[in-house]
């Protein structure tokens, strides 16, 4: 008897923060919410009592928390308060690492390489030592990344690991002072009177690291430049405001990208201020299946304005937008899609994804790039695309026989340059 | 709004206020459930589309039971309505296994003396529309569901067949369909009974198939065939070891709380009237199944034949929420013993004599497989560390042929010609470490 008087009031909390959630339930819907909660409350009670073991109602409730945002789609999410408070540590940039990246072999943690300028590579740790111990604690037998856990820590504090290193006797220790370990994630080179500019993901530093590569490759390559390539290829994406301040970068106004949720008046939209760092200059942005997201939204933009001529295959659709909501004092956080995007031209890149001006595949054996890489539309429970049709269109290929380091590249190259004379390329669907 | 709600619990604890301890776990229990609450208004109020409340609860009942351990589940109201078809061991159905391809419904195979089967229904027939309605993009489940509904239904199939120009239409009657049943036949003296699963009709089936093959002669004795069932239901499996056991207990089943154990017990008559009986395992044969080879083994009633089996010692319950409306909880609720008290959890039932399939290395095929004890978060065993790898596994001879070693080889042994290994049960039992 008790016992249910109490169900009631849980359910009834509960219920109450979900009207004072959602003002714009009424009727039914309260009715159903409050139903459905009521539910939940009777398999929570059930569970607890009848289960072999005791089990923690925290971890009963964590592990429903995660199944209810899961179930939505890819890419919702629930993070506990320990996941919740390391992921907050990460983006303050006072998580700290070693600068390695490892993998797991033999049930010892290999390393592949260190990383240039990291307290690793600086200690001394070569590619190929094997990491048997941190802090004392045997790595033999527990799971990479759990392993990966116990490196890391707050910033400037210590670790011991104990290396294995092939061709030394003995295992022996090293002591390291953990830091803020920062990827680059732009890369850039000149290709003749052309710069090339890749963007690995979008973080804190890419749209400062976008505006030096500019500048260093107007020095270096001079009055001469053609043009430039933005290579977006198996970019996952990342920050928002990134991806639209690279846009901004090179666009002179209009808008970048909307963000639009549930309700009409939680669209967003962001615009470009005026300004072009590449003073007009022609840019091919390459993407393909791996481009997705933050890096969408680039390319969609550069696209929608005739800014750019996207070149490649056509990107992974991830035009959700994914929001961070903490559940209050150590209850953990939602990571829950809360809007779509579209391009300015109003196109969801949802399942969709960006289909470039002109297809180019890398090799002659990747039409079918869904067979060895996933888009949004085949993940499970994917969010629907709205509007809009995949075109089927003729796809560029390098001949076959003839070899190319980049073939996506080297056609990006030929456009820029003017003279599409690639004697390889050849149509191969020409009927089309 | 919150504050009234947590004045709310403090009154309705205060009415709780016998057991101080209970008190304080409900507090924590009513703390997480606001919590939860709270995650649910978050996603009702902000997710990118209107979701469905039901749809959230579900998937969040699915989450809380799915990671407890790998046989905990939610059956959602659909799933619950065909899992009680299913352990009934039958359901009105045409006898077709289907199969989707390119978007289009395929027939893989009409089921022998059903009514697809009498009707004609060919394997690599497209089925167009299932009443009318056309069943292109539909998923698998949801065809299913178009072909089953009470005995003496009709419905009609559009059939498209390669060769033939028009598709067609055919009407059956739905029958039902029984599945899994126990089979039987004899092999010379020798009577065999294979139990491919314990559903609500396997302990009928089980005696039938004994009365059926006493009536064809004297039997010397008999094996039942346990390898590759999964299990099924607990009173089956009791019903099942009883039909062979005089007396003693079969199986305790034992829950978190003491009081909570329950003990089955034999009863008097043994349908074979204590014919040597030979019980065949393999990896597959799981829970029920289980149950029913540990009982034989430690009353001695049977000699135990093949490799070592899954090791699923828990039990599981079904609890229908709002009255199986909202679908049911399906939770471990205990862990069963045998009779000896050992606990079958992750260690499975060793056979008394171990005999591979083939010539193959038996843990390979195992690995391959899985047991309990592989499975992801699986439950701990419980009690001292019981080692139930068979010491000595006898196999077949790679230069000669068998259909099926194993049962050669109980055959053999009821016949006295089989070659015993040198290890016998007293040792096991030394091995287990009990007292």
């Amino acid at each position: 008897m008790n016992r249910y008087a109490l169900v009631g009031v849980g359910a009834a909390t509960g219920f109450a923060l979900a009207v004072t959630l959602f003002p714009a339930a009424h009727g039914s819907s309260d009715l159903s919410a409050y139903r459905q909660l009521d539910l939940f409350s009777d398999a929570f009670e059930k569970t607890r009592a009848a289960y072999v073991r005791p089990v923690e109602d925290k971890e009963l409730v964590n592990n429903a928390i995660e199944g209810m945002v899961s179930s939505l789609d890819p890419h919702s999410s629930y993070m506990d308060a320990k996941t919740f408070a390391d992921m907050q540590i990460q983006t303050k940039g006072e998580f700290g690492g070693l600068g390695i990246e490892v993998t797991m072999e033999d049930g010892l943690v290999k390393v592949i390489s260190p990383i240039d300028d990291t307290p690793a590579a600086k200690a001394g740790i070569k590619t190929g030592d094997f990491i048997a111990a941190i802090d004392s604690t045997p790595i033999q037998g527990m799971a990479l990344n759990d392993a990966i856990d116990k490196m890391r820590g707050a910033n400037g504090t210590k670790v011991t690991l104990t290396i294995l290193r092939p061709g030394a006797k003995k295992p022996f220790d090293v002591t390291l002072t953990r830091a803020v370990i920062r990827v680059d994630s732009v890369k850039f080179h000149r290709e003749g009177d052309v710069g090339y500019i890749r963007l690995t993901a979008f973080n804190e530093k890419t749209d400062s690291g976008m505006q030096r590569a500019v500048r260093e490759l107007r020095t270096q390559i001079g009055g001469g430049l053609k043009g430039y390539v933005l290579d977006l290829r198996n970019n996952p994406g990342g920050l928002l405001d990134q991806a639209t301040a690279v846009s901004d970068d090179l666009l002179n106004n209009g808008e970048i990208v909307s963000t639009r949720g549930r309700h009409p008046d939680d669209t967003q939209r962001y615009n470009a201020h005026s300004g072009d760092i590449t003073d007009g200059k022609p840019i091919v942005v390459l993407v393909n299946g791996g481009t997705a997201s933050a890096s969408e939204i680039v390319a969609g933009a550069l696209q929608d304005h005739k800014r750019a001529t996207v070149v490649g295959m056509t990107s992974f659709g991830k035009g959700s937008v994914q929001t961070i909501i903490p559940l209050g004092e150590g209850g953990g956080a939602l990571r829950l899609t809360t809007a779509r995007y579209y391009t300015p031209s109003g196109h969801s890149i949802q399942a969709m994804g960006i289909v470039p001006d002109v297809a180019v595949a890398q090799g002659g054996d990747d039409d079918a790039p869904k067979i060895t890489r996933p888009s949004e539309a085949d993940l499970p429970g994917h969010l629907a695309g709205e509007g809009g049709k995949k075109q089927s269109q003729s796809v560029i290929r390098p001949a076959p026989g003839k070899k190319y380091d980049d073939f996506q590249l080297s056609y990006a190259l030929d456009l820029l340059r003017g003279h599409m004379t690639v004697s390889s390329v050849v149509k191969s669907a020409e009927a089309n | 709004m919150k504050g009234l709600a947590l004045a709310g619990v403090s009154a309705v604890a205060a009415f709780a206020a016998t057991c101080a301890v209970y008190q304080l776990a409900r507090a924590d229990a009513t703390a997480e459930l606001d919590r939860f609450g709270k995650a649910y208004a978050v996603v009702r109020a902000s997710y990118v589309e209107q979701p469905q409340d039901s749809d959230l609860v579900e998937g969040a009942i699915s989450g809380m039971l799915s990671n407890l351990d790998p046989h905990s589940s939610y059956f959602d109201p659909r799933t619950f309505a065909a899992m009680q078809v299913k352990t009934e061991g039958q359901y009105g159905g045409v006898g077709l296994v289907i199969g989707l391809e390119e978007s289009l419904v395929r027939v893989i195979q009409p089921i022998d003396d059903t009514p697809a089967s009498k009707a004609g229904i060919k394997a690599g027939d497209h089925i167009l529309s299932i009443d009318g309605k056309l069943m292109t993009g539909v998923k698998l489940d949801d065809v299913q569901d178009k072909l089953r509904g009470p005995a003496g239904t009709k419905v009609t199939l559009t059939i498209l067949r390669d060769g033939v120009k028009d598709p067609f239409d055919l009407t059956l009657v739905r029958q039902v369909i029984a599945v899994e049943a126990v089979t039987e036949k004899r092999v010379g003296d020798v009577g065999y009974i294979k139990i491919p699963a314990f559903n609500e009709r396997t302990s009928t089936g089980v005696r039938s198939a004994v009365q059926a093959l006493q009536k064809q002669g004297s039997i010397k004795g008999y094996v039942v065939d346990l390898r590759d069932d999964g299990g099924g239901l607990l009173d089956q499996a009791i019903a099942v070891s009883d039909d062979f056991l005089d007396g003693g207990e079969i199986v305790s089943v034992r829950g978190r709380h003491k009081e909570d154990t329950q003990r089955f017990n034999a009863q008097p008559g043994d349908i074979v009237q204590g014919k040597p009986l030979i019980v065949l395992v393999n990896g597959g044969s799981a829970s029920a199944s289980e149950i029913v080879a540990g009982a034989l083994q430690d009353h001695r009633r049977a000699t135990i034949v093949g490799t070592v089996s899954f090791g699923k010692g828990s039990v599981q319950t079904v609890i229908p929420l709002d009255e199986g409306r909202a679908g049911a909880l399906h939770i471990t609720t205990a862990r069963y013993y045998t009779p000896s008290g050992r606990s079958i959890q992750t260690t499975g039932i060793a056979p008394d004599v171990g005999v591979a399939e083939d010539a193959t290395d038996v843990n390979d095929f195992q690995s391959l497989i899985g047991r309990e004890a592989d499975l992801p978060r699986h439950l701990a065993a419980e009690g001292p560390a019981v080692k139930s790898d068979v010491a000595s596994v006898i196999r077949p001879d790679p230069a000669k042929r068998y259909d099926d070693f194993q049962l050669s080889y109980a055959i053999d042994l009821l016949h006295g010609t089989a070659s015993r290994p040198k290890r016998s049960r007293e040792a096991d039992a030394a091995n287990t470490g009990r007292d």
